[in-house]
């Protein structure tokens, strides 16, 4: 079984309808033991750090998600939640992944909202059949500065920074692989075969 | 590591420890621009640069690296990083860089003299840490810091690369560069394709020199000259964020209004149906407008937003009569990506506020209303037939300072006749906001969107009657804009 977090901030139906598409089953939840037992768990994010954060302490979300040993995908704020600190809000992160999220202090238009290209810098199987280069759907204003050992691949909007990251069995993607058309369902589906 | 795609690295290169640049790589006609390379480094590194390219100009010449210090002091005190050529002609000197925080050597002359430290090189340290440096004037190779020029042809010399196992090469034109005069196309045409990551320098002078060089589908673009004298900036030059095409579908009781004309559809009023195929058409993202947006319709588009979400694998934006921060969590909760708030923005302002706040601004899209009055726009609201007494382009301020993450923007003038968009109202929203702008009302041919995306610099266009009656195909629209240099997902 699948689990999609859901942490009460915001849509989580758009991941879940992107897993069921490929045929897998799916359940969206806040349950401890439900998370734990996953096969694979994908943390959707959406929102603000804060509120998020302080929801998932709340709810004891944040130890669970940091004792979880099966692939985990963090999506947007999910992924910038795995850091260590967050600008936004000056938010303490799950440090599950090391380094800070930065405000995208950039001449272009923040948020940074579209289709952009995402490079790989290295072999990884989440982006196995990943051509490089490929478009993904980005929608964000702060912006993960990961240790150069966890970067997968990197995007530029002003700041050349890192859009998808991996350490041990945690995944992080800053944009969304479900709203990414034929590239982001085969990321999501390297991700629920791995 | 792997080599990367359309990554910008701006150059540094070092005569005596200064920070310089050549004209065409002549030492007599030398720049200097700054005392340290390493505040230049940092400076660029402050600016948002991942990656740098460090020639040791007195190494090139020398024949063995003469810069070490500079150079790793530069690799230790930023975390760009480095690829490092200039006087690499022995096993060592390669070694002792890339032992010491520089991430790729470049070998230029000695690849061409000494195949078997290349092949070492790339041995011991593997592919991805070595480039060859290929440096052409008038179609020959020029070596030993540009001083003397080799007889091989290019073809050959490629070749003998690759058979030693050379993943990524630099081509720089010496009769271009520092010439701010744009980059040889014609031969840059001729190295891609060859199976080789291929970075570009030379000439890169201006921020239509990279879109063009974009399209080369490149490893890298080494940026110099145009740098230091602010042609061109580091946030400029790494953008690839593609100006987006918008379908939009107006929507009565459940219902897509106007029939269309796509043959595929077994209904044309089908929302769901035409969503899935315009998802299908490559559009980058879909608005459904519920134009009847009375409170029993709110069930009927919530059921809608829910079927269409389930099939499109695209970003998708519904508004029609969103009033409350109730309406925007429904509409979100049925698997909108964005919720777009038109007149009750108008009305109550709070309500952006609180909306941008509760759900992010990236899913709050404000829609302005404007005709052309006779000192400006005006803004008009209830779908274009109630005038305010606010002006559009203040309230487009207004808007963004409330937390809209994005503006979208109809011209009452313009909206059905195909005349093209309001480029004047367009650009002047533009540049008065730093959201993102989608340009919507007129499209009319395929040059209408280039000129919208060209002049007014929006990031999205959006159209209805052109798409419906199959005037224009998605793809089309999108190879024309690509040949014309915008950057489209293509």
């Amino acid at each position: 079984m699948i689990a999609i977090i859901d942490y009460n901030s915001g849509n989580v139906g758009s991941v879940k309808n992107a897993v069921e598409r490929l045929g897998f089953e799916c359940i969206v939840t806040a349950n401890a033991k439900m998370i734990l037992e996953a096969e694979k768990v994908i943390f959707p994010g959406q929102g603000r750090a804060g509120s998020s954060m302080e929801q998932m302490k709340a709810t004891g979300l944040d130890k669970v998600i940091k004792s979880i040993k099966n692939p985990f995908l963090g999506i947007c704020l999910g992924m910038q939640l795995l850091s260590d600190f967050s600008e936004e809000d000056s938010t303490k992160g799950l440090s599950v992944i090391e380094g800070s999220v930065e405000r995208l202090d950039v001449d272009l238009k923040v948020p940074h909202i579209g289709w952009n290209k995402v490079s790989l810098r290295k072999i990884d199987p989440l982006m196995k059949g990943v051509q490089d280069g490929s478009f993904f759907y980005f929608a964000h204003s702060y912006y993960f500065k990961a240790k150069l050992q966890n970067e997968v691949a990197v995007t530029n909007y002003g700041r050349c920074f890192a859009s998808v990251v991996h350490k041990d069995n945690f995944y992080g993607v800053q944009f969304h692989p479900e709203k990414s058309g034929s590239s982001g369902e085969q990321l999501l589906n390297n991700f629920l075969n791995l | 590591m792997e080599p990367l795609k359309n990554i910008i690295i701006p150059a540094i290169d070092i005569i005596g420890g200064k920070c310089v640049r050549l004209t065409k790589g002549d030492y007599n006609r030398i720049k200097e621009y700054s005392q340290s390379p390493i505040s230049v480094a940092k400076q660029f590194e402050e600016e948002g640069a991942k990656f740098l390219h460090v020639i040791d100009l007195d190494g090139a010449k020398k024949g063995e690296t003469v810069n070490l210090e500079t150079i790793l002091a530069i690799a230790k005190n930023t975390n760009l990083e480095l690829q490092v050529g200039g006087g690499i002609r022995t096993f060592e000197s390669a070694e002792t860089l890339l032992n010491n925080g520089v991430a790729k050597v470049i070998i230029g002359t000695s690849a061409l003299e000494d195949k078997r430290l290349l092949k070492r090189l790339i041995t011991t340290f593997g592919e991805n840490r070595i480039i060859v440096s290929i440096d052409v004037r008038k179609g020959k190779i020029a070596t030993r810091g540009w001083l003397n020029e080799s007889d091989m042809g290019l073809k050959v010399f490629l070749e003998s690369v690759k058979e030693a196992g050379v993943k990524t090469i630099i081509v720089t034109d010496i009769e271009k560069d520092g010439m701010m005069n744009g980059p040889n196309f014609a031969m840059i045409n001729e190295f891609s394709g060859n199976g080789l990551n291929v970075i570009v320098a030379g000439g890169v002078s201006s921020q239509k020199d990279i879109a063009l060089l974009r399209k080369n589908n490149l490893a890298g673009i080494i940026i110099g000259k145009a740098l230091y004298e602010g042609t061109v900036t580091i946030q400029e030059a790494q953008n690839d964020l593609a100006r987006r095409i918008i379908p939009c579908m107006d929507m009565k009781d459940g219902r897509v209004v106007k029939g269309t004309c796509f043959k595929e559809l077994k209904d044309a009023g089908d929302a769901v149906e035409l969503g899935k195929l315009y998802s299908d058409m490559g559009a980058d993202e879909l608005v459904f407008l519920d134009i009847s947006a009375t409170l029993e319709n709110r069930n009927t588009l919530c059921g809608l937003v829910e079927k269409i979400a389930k099939t499109i694998n695209i970003p998708f934006t519904v508004g029609g009569g969103v009033r409350t921060v109730e309406d925007i969590r429904r509409l979100l909760n049925a698997g909108a990506d964005k919720v777009s708030i038109g007149s009750a923005a108008v009305k109550n302002m709070d309500l952006v506020r609180e909306a941008s706040r509760t759900f992010g601004n990236q899913c709050i899209v404000i829609s302005v209303d404007a005709k052309k009055a006779e000192n400006g726009w005006k803004l008009y609201i209830k779908g274009g037939t109630e005038e305010t007494n606010l002006e559009a382009i203040e309230f487009s301020r207004m808007m963004e300072e409330c937390g809209a993450g994005e503006l979208l923007v109809n011209s009452l003038d313009r909206d059905g006749t195909k005349k093209g968009f309001d480029i004047e109202l367009l650009k002047k929203i533009t540049d008065t906001v730093k959201i993102p702008v989608i340009a919507s009302s007129g499209a009319g041919c395929l040059q209408d969107f280039l000129d919208v995306l060209d002049k007014a610099k929006v990031d999205a266009v959006l159209a209805a009657g052109v798409f419906h009656y199959g005037d224009i195909k998605i793809q089309e629209l999108k190879n024309y804009l690509w040949e014309n240099n915008i950057n489209v997902n293509i």
